[in-house]
């Protein structure tokens, strides 16, 4: 009889990784094929994007612009729309009254941040946000937008940023996938659909694709054993599967027999792993208070948060979440309301925690959508009502963590219309968070197509500005 | 000296098997991949990015006088060679690639290569995969049992060139397996196996071979892979991704491959079958292959951008799939490494940039143009209905004849007007207003503006229905609704809200609208003309549900009248919750007079708004003088008499021939369409779009192929796609052939299949390669021919066992000292199971089914409504049948590596993780596939679990367990029955309580530790392998 030491003590590690990445052909990791990644040292090991779908409003949260109220109902001047395309939802509209926002701003930190009321949590760690308030984009939709931002192009095909760093660094966890994805939706208005390619592999081979932890179901899909097996017997059946794989190697030689065989055991390891990263029945009275009472709803934001904090502590290398419901063309006032009280907390409660916890100084944390909103009304402007098109001239983001310079990046003109300095790219976002992670985006590449891909295909600047 | 492909050694890049012998170095083989790689990004084909005159891609540039006199290359003189001196320099300075520019040097093997090639005359060649292929001459190398074709000599050489044996053949158990599931997807019945293993004829292999070729599951598997190549899917992709039908054109694709249509046929078809002189329907429903790409329906979208990004899908995959080139490259630039300017980019563009289409493709179903395409059992059907339907008019023609005399009489008595009687047809009438008598009698109401009626629910139509509005109007204002369903607020300033639909007088003209978002989703036109208020005119509009302006007609006084489009852009529902209201809608309160206004739910003819719109009742057209009578008055008159007046037998007969014509449009509304290509005149202009970007056109062009590939250029999409398989084209057999040997050998030839330019990887056996190529040509492009050769070589028939020498010096068989043992697709994953369990449905063709699916899915991501289960059959039908979701693609497919559908794929990828091995032991689908397995090997095999197992290893292996296999599974298997025995709860639960319940209880034990088993097996490597 086999043991399972004999088994893989003789298997899969036996015959060594590298050995096993190169017989596998298709499979070789960027580390194989470049051998020197990281590029540098790094200064986070991982990575949580709070990706707000939809694209919130920054003129109602992050770019204060106090001017607008005298200017309230006025036609936006051309000088400043430029001839800038619009959507053609708001193409033909035959004015394009000034909105400001009907929220309050206040200053808060050190730094003096200007934020909204409708962020009281965020506000509350302004002293660890590093705000870009010139992000800017060049989709004007959500699909190919929120495309742009995870893979680096609008249109499908392209690997995601965290299957880009799943193939760059691997995974720091034997247990658990390199790159996990939850999403939620939020209680305002039914938000803008998502895609399983946002967290795909793209041309890269597709175990680096995130794998999406649901609220519904098997955390992980088809995670639970059926009904009727117990541990001890998956445990005999996966050591009666091994034994008839390895006569088959034995026999064959055949060394995708023995990644087959490792497989099914991180499979059963999986099987404890994910079940006990997603109860939270340990977590103390505390966590539920900082994240808010929805943290103990599966599948909202809050508790998505503090799933991706566990992850996080179990060296989960990118987590990405992705929360529906901010595409306000109307009722923006009251639609966003309901996207904060969503949001802010467990947002800010994230930053706190894995400060508490000794993480921050090595984990990056980022805020945002996929393009900001116009600071125009769409539709109808009333004294308590406006709605706000796509607008991706400017927009902002947050980043906290590690290697982040708290303050403020980048200005808008006096309408959160165009930025008059330090624009950032999406691009340049991507080249900044790979730069943390120990990777230059130039060297990160794949060859496809007789090409070397890249995430940030030929552009790309680090924002230094954003960097401590 | 096209085929100087030496045997010695062979270079991969950045994968040296061997080192060079000395004297053989070949620039295509050796020398262009380096410069190609490392030079040509600025010495290559990018005019923008030349820094000097030199370039390294032609010969002619290699050939400039350089600074100082000096020169790039001087052949036979390494050491006075510019190229040379300056990568081998030591000054970092002078060494090129720049390293200021991030470049590495050089390795020192490359360099070598280099001094070598120059110093042995630096032969040029013209890139190998652009020169039309020459049939090799078949090396005459044998070996045991070698060759069996000619597939097998030049492995052979190649092998014996590296000291190589091939391998001994696979055992008879393994060779009908493997070829089996290459040419169906499907693994042998046993029966098959027995068969094979009993027959010891030579010819049986080649028996079986033919017999596989010959199934209709042969057409299913090969439109696998280019279904992945087309990007073929049932949904629209982008934002809302809903449903799409291009099913046809798939079926058309499994019947092409079933049928072996010739590959130039299947070409030419596909690209361009619209255009073949006096084109079939089949041909035009071939050319959904370039309407598959995805079409975006979100609102706000700029329409222009859009259309230009499906011709550059286009045309990217048509270059993928048939050229094998990266020409995408070339949108934005002139190609970095291969001889594709930008212009010819565009060039290549204009031929499928004339398609009467829009960027913003309709959110839900087919985007214009598309065809109706009805299947063989629906046209069967719709010409029975049309034969029946002509028999039953002729029978009503007779029948009219022989009445006329009852006619006579009926019009003599209704013109004597004893009563006051009017007729108007009641069929699919959902409103009349002011409500009539039965006899048609009724009254005009005045309207004086703040009156109006409602009708709450009535007349609430959706975008694909089809209605009608028709009526007599006296009005005294310019503006005013005459029957809206939509709030009574104006309408063009609200961007968002205030759907619905209406029929208004506005600014003194008719206008009709249907919307849901005024700005951007609607649909609305208006007559040209206005008409003159204070008098009585009758107006109508009809629509046919089609949300497209041209199924749209505005009438007045029973004649169409010229339009005005407003806006042509309805994607999404106009149902509103407004009731309906005469009278009013939008802020607009009609003022005049209204007498038969009627809402009919159906569009109306021609004719039919024609007789609503005679001013006569009955009575007064039937006194005048039938010569007297305008068409539409005798049509009135005719229609009445069948349908109210005449006798029962004509009445009766009309409502036969009335019922059998809504079935007839039933039936054709079932027929389902596809999005096919098609042609606009004139054609329309094409320009170089500078960096690619839809709003920067420069110069025009006109369509034409690249110079690097063709001196003649083809005026259209036909002459392009005739010239695609042409012997003109040196790629499309090429790219073809290795494409095929990618799917039985897991890699291609070459082994990037979707690059056949200078970044391509360098042939395995270029000369293989050629002779296949040219063997297709020459055979008439003979697709199962190409396959039969390929399966029946010697090559192909090898054990893929890893001997130990050729895992040492051929690890990933890139020599094919081996038979390929390759995972099998994610289709086969499933498809096998379902075969070896018994449950799958092997029907061929229909609408995409919907097998079992973790609940959930859709909606967690876009909200909205889930997928839904389908049911019986539906469950077990072959893969390729599987409802596609681009934005959800089947979780259990795409777990097993298959392409996304999102884009053109090609090349097949197979990973192996945990979330297989999940899938694999926990789906619920899997689950019942063990049960259904445990089921069949009960019904099958007689007592004894040993035999038992053995069937059950046996039916997913093809092969009988050995002892100590079979010993495994023994021991398995008692351990989980004494499990089963002891906690018989845990038996129900895995068997499932309805399934239990059947059972004797004595019985569930044993059936469940079966269960374990069946899924074990189910779970072998060697189950989802081909080997």
């Amino acid at each position: 009889m086999f043991t399972r030491r004999y088994l893989f003590g003789k298997g899969a590690y036996g015959l060594g990784i590298a050995a096993l990445a190169r017989l596998l052909g298709e499979e070789i990791t960027a580390e194989g094929q470049q051998g020197r990644l990281p590029h540098f040292s790094p200064k986070v090991k991982r990575v949580i994007y709070l990706f707000q779908s939809g694209a919130p409003s920054q003129i109602d949260t992050l770019d204060y612009k106090p001017g607008l109220a005298a200017l309230t109902g006025q036609d936006l001047p051309d000088s400043v729309r430029q001839g800038q395309r619009l959507t053609a939802m708001t193409a033909t509209q035959s004015s394009f009254p000034i909105a400001p926002s009907i929220f309050e701003f206040r200053q808060h930190g050190q730094t003096g941040a200007w934020i909204s009321e409708l962020m009281p949590h965020t506000a509350g760690i302004a002293d660890k946000l590093c705000i870009v308030r010139s992000m800017h984009t060049e989709a004007i939709n959500h699909d190919p937008a929120v495309t742009f931002f995870q893979t680096g192009a609008q249109l499908a095909g392209r690997p995601s940023i965290g299957a880009w760093v799943s193939y760059g660094l691997g995974s720091l966890n034997r247990d658990l996938p390199g790159f996990v994805v939850m999403v939620s939706s939020g209680s305002g208005r039914n938000g803008q659909p998502l895609y399983d390619r946002l967290w795909g592999s793209g041309f890269l081979p597709t175990r680096y694709q995130g794998v999406k932890f649901r609220s519904n179901g098997d955390p992980v899909l088809y995670l639970s054993d059926p009904g009727g097996i117990d541990r001890a017997g998956r445990r005999r059946y996966l050591d009666d599967l091994g034994r008839l794989n390895q006569l088959k190697y034995d026999d064959f030689g055949d060394p995708e027999i023995l990644t087959r065989i490792s497989q099914y055991e991180m499979a059963f390891r999986m099987q404890s792993s994910v079940p006990e990263l997603i109860d939270l029945s340990g977590e103390p009275e505390s966590t539920f208070d900082l994240y808010g009472p929805e943290s103990r709803k599966p599948g909202t934001f809050a508790a998505n948060c503090l799933l991706a904090r566990r992850l996080l502590e179990r060296d989960v290398r990118f987590v990405q979440l992705f929360h529906r419901g901010w595409d306000q063309h109307t009722d923006l006032p009251e639609q966003i309301r309901k996207q904060c009280a969503d949001t802010d907390q467990p947002s800010a409660a994230l930053v706190q925690d894995l400060e508490q916890r000794g993480l921050l100084d090595d984990t990056l944390v980022v805020w945002g959508g996929e393009f900001g909103r116009t600071v125009y009304s769409q539709g109808k402007l009333t004294a308590d009502n406006y709605g706000r098109d796509h607008h991706p001239r400017c927009f902002s983001v947050w980043l906290a963590g590690g290697g982040i310079r708290p303050g403020v990046v980048g200005q808008t003109d006096e309408f959160s219309y165009n930025i008059v300095e330090d624009p950032v790219h999406v691009h340049d976002l991507h080249a900044t968070i790979l730069h943390l992670m120990g990777i230059d985006h130039e060297k990160l590449t794949f060859k496809y197509q007789g090409r070397n891909f890249r995430l940030t295909d030929v552009h790309g600047r680090l924002v230094k500005k954003a960097l401590a | 000296m096209r085929h100087l492909f030496p045997n010695s050694f062979i270079l991969l890049a950045g994968l040296a098997i061997a080192s060079p012998a000395p004297g053989a170095v070949e620039f295509n083989r050796d020398i262009r991949p380096i410069l190609s790689e490392n030079c040509f990004a600025c010495h290559g084909p990018d005019e923008a990015k030349r820094m000097t005159a030199l370039r390294l891609d032609v010969e002619d540039g290699t050939k400039v006088a350089l600074a100082g006199g000096k020169r790039a290359i001087v052949p036979g003189e390494p050491e006075s060679s510019e190229l040379y001196l300056r990568v081998s320099a030591v000054d970092e300075g002078r060494r090129m690639p720049p390293a200021a520019f991030g470049h590495d040097r050089l390795t020192d093997r490359q360099i070598g290569l280099l001094r070598e090639w120059i110093q042995e005359g630096a032969l040029w060649q013209g890139h190998w995969s652009f020169l039309k292929p020459d049939r090799p001459a078949i090396p005459p190398d044998r070996h045991a049992g070698w060759p069996v074709n000619p597939v097998d000599s030049f492995i052979l050489r190649r092998l014996q060139a590296d000291g190589l044996e091939p391998s001994p053949p696979a055992s008879k158990e393994t060779l009908v397996r493997r070829v089996a599931l290459d040419i169906t997807g499907l693994p042998p019945d046993l029966a098959d196996v027995d068969a094979f293993l009993a027959d010891s004829s030579p010819d049986a292999y080649e028996t079986l071979v033919d017999r596989l070729l010959a199934s209709s599951r042969y057409g299913e598997r090969m439109a696998v892979r280019w279904l992945d190549a087309a990007r073929y899917a049932d949904t629209n992709g982008y934002q809302t991704d809903a449903e799409r039908y291009m099913w046809r054109w798939r079926d058309w694709v499994i019947d092409a491959f079933a049928a072996n249509k010739p590959f130039d046929e299947f070409t030419v078809e596909q690209i361009a079958g619209d255009m073949l002189p006096g084109a079939r329907l089949q041909q035009v429903i071939a050319t959904g292959f370039n309407r598959n790409h995805r079409g975006n329906g979100e609102g706000g979208i700029v329409d222009a951008e859009y259309a230009v990004e499906y011709v550059v899908d286009r045309v990217d995959t048509t270059s993928t799939v048939w050229l094998g080139l990266t020409l995408a490259c070339a949108r934005c630039h002139d190609h970095k490494y291969d001889p594709f300017t930008q212009k010819e980019y565009y060039e290549l563009f204009a031929y499928f940039n004339n398609v009467p289409e829009k960027g913003k493709a309709f959110k839900y179903g087919n985007s214009p143009p598309f065809v109706k395409a009805p299947t063989r059992e629906q046209s069967e059907s719709l010409a029975e209905m049309d034969a029946e339907l002509r028999r039953l008019r002729a029978q009503r023609n007779e029948l009219e004849k022989g009445l006329a005399a009852a006619r006579q009489a009926w019009e003599t008595s209704t013109s004597q007007g004893r009563e006051a009687l009017d007729w108007a047809d009641g069929r699919d009438l959902v409103l009349a207003f002011p409500k009539p008598d039965e006899r048609w009698r009724d009254l005009p109401r005045r309207f004086d503006g703040g009156d109006f009626e409602e009708f709450g629910e009535a007349a609430n139509f959706g975008f694909y229905d089809r209605f009608s509005v028709a009526g007599w109007i006296r009005a005294d204002s310019a503006d005013g609704a005459i029957i809206s369903k939509t709030r009574n607020v104006p309408g063009e300033e609200d961007t968002q809200g205030n759907p619905g639909w209406g029929f208004y007088i506005k600014d003194g003209r008719l206008q009709v609208n249907m919307v849901n978002r005024w700005l951007d989703d609607c649909l609305r036109l208006e007559s040209q003309e206005e008409i003159s208020l204070g008098e009585w005119h009758h107006v109508a509009f009809t629509y046919d549900g089609t949300r497209l302006a041209s199924g749209l007609r505005i009438y007045l006084d029973g004649r169409p009248v010229p339009l005005r489009i407003i806006r042509d852009e309805m994607n999404q529902e106009f149902r509103s919750k407004e009731p309906l209201r005469i009278g009013r809608g939008l802020g607009l309160d009609y003022r005049g007079e209204l007498r038969r206004l009627l809402v009919y739910g159906r569009a109306l003819t021609e004719d039919e708004v024609a007789v609503l719109a005679v001013h006569g009742s009955l009575p007064e057209l039937a006194s005048v003088a039938p010569r007297d009578r305008s068409g539409p008055e005798a049509l009135k008159l005719s229609l009445a008499f069948r349908d109210s007046f005449g006798p029962a037998e004509l009445t009766a007969l009309t409502v036969r021939i009335r019922d059998l014509e809504r079935r007839r449009q039933e039936a054709h509304d079932a027929v389902p369409t596809v999005m096919v290509m098609a042609e606009m005149a004139p054609r329309k202009k094409t320009y170089l779009l500078d960096r690619g970007a839809y709003d920067a056109p420069a110069e025009e062009v006109l369509p034409g192929l690249p110079a690097a590939l063709s001196k003649a250029d083809p005026q259209d999409r036909l002459g392009f796609a005739r010239w695609l398989v042409s012997s003109e084209n040196p790629l499309t057999a090429r790219v073809t052939v290795n494409r095929i040997w990618q799917m039985l050998w897991g890699r291609g030839i070459v082994r990037t299949v979707e690059d056949f330019g200078s970044q391509g990887e360098w042939p395995t056996h270029p000369e293989l390669l050629d002779w296949l190529a040219v063997d297709f040509m020459e055979s008439g492009w003979d697709v199962k021919r190409l396959v039969k050769t390929i399966v029946m070589s010697a090559a192909y028939r090898q054990s893929s066992r890893f001997a130990a020498e050729s895992r040492a010096t051929d690890p990933e068989n890139v020599l094919y000292s081996r038979g390929p043992r390759l995972r099998l697709p994610a289709e086969s994953v499933r498809d096998l199971s379902l075969a070896i369990s018994g449950l799958l449905v092997d029907r061929v063709g229909g609408p995409s089914v919907r097998p079992y699916q973790p609940p959930g899915l859709w909606t967690e991501l876009a909200g909205g409504a889930d997928y839904e289960v389908g049911a019986g059959a539906e469950l077990y039908r072959r893969s390729l049948y599987t409802f596609w979701k681009r934005a959800v693609p089947p979780p259990s497919l795409m777990i097993f590596d298959s392409a996304g559908r999102e884009v053109c794929t090609v090349r097949s990828v197979r990973t192996n993780t945990p979330l297989q091995a999940l899938n694999r032991m926990n789906d619920a689908a899997y689950l019942e596939t063990s049960r259904a397995l445990v089921q069949r090997v009960m019904r099958e095999e007689g007592p004894g679990h040993d035999r038992r197992l053995a069937r059950l290893f046996r039916l997913a292996t093809s092969r009988h367990p050995r002892p100590e296999e079979a010993q495994v599974l023994s021991s398995g298997f008692h351990y989980h029955l004494d499990r089963y025995r002891t906690d018989t709860g845990a038996a129900v639960e895995l068997l499932g309580a309805e399934e239990a319940d059947l059972l004797d209880p004595s019985r569930r034990p044993e059936l469940a530790a079966y269960t374990m088993m069946a899924s074990l097996v189910l779970n072998l490597d060697e189950t989802i392998t081909r080997e």
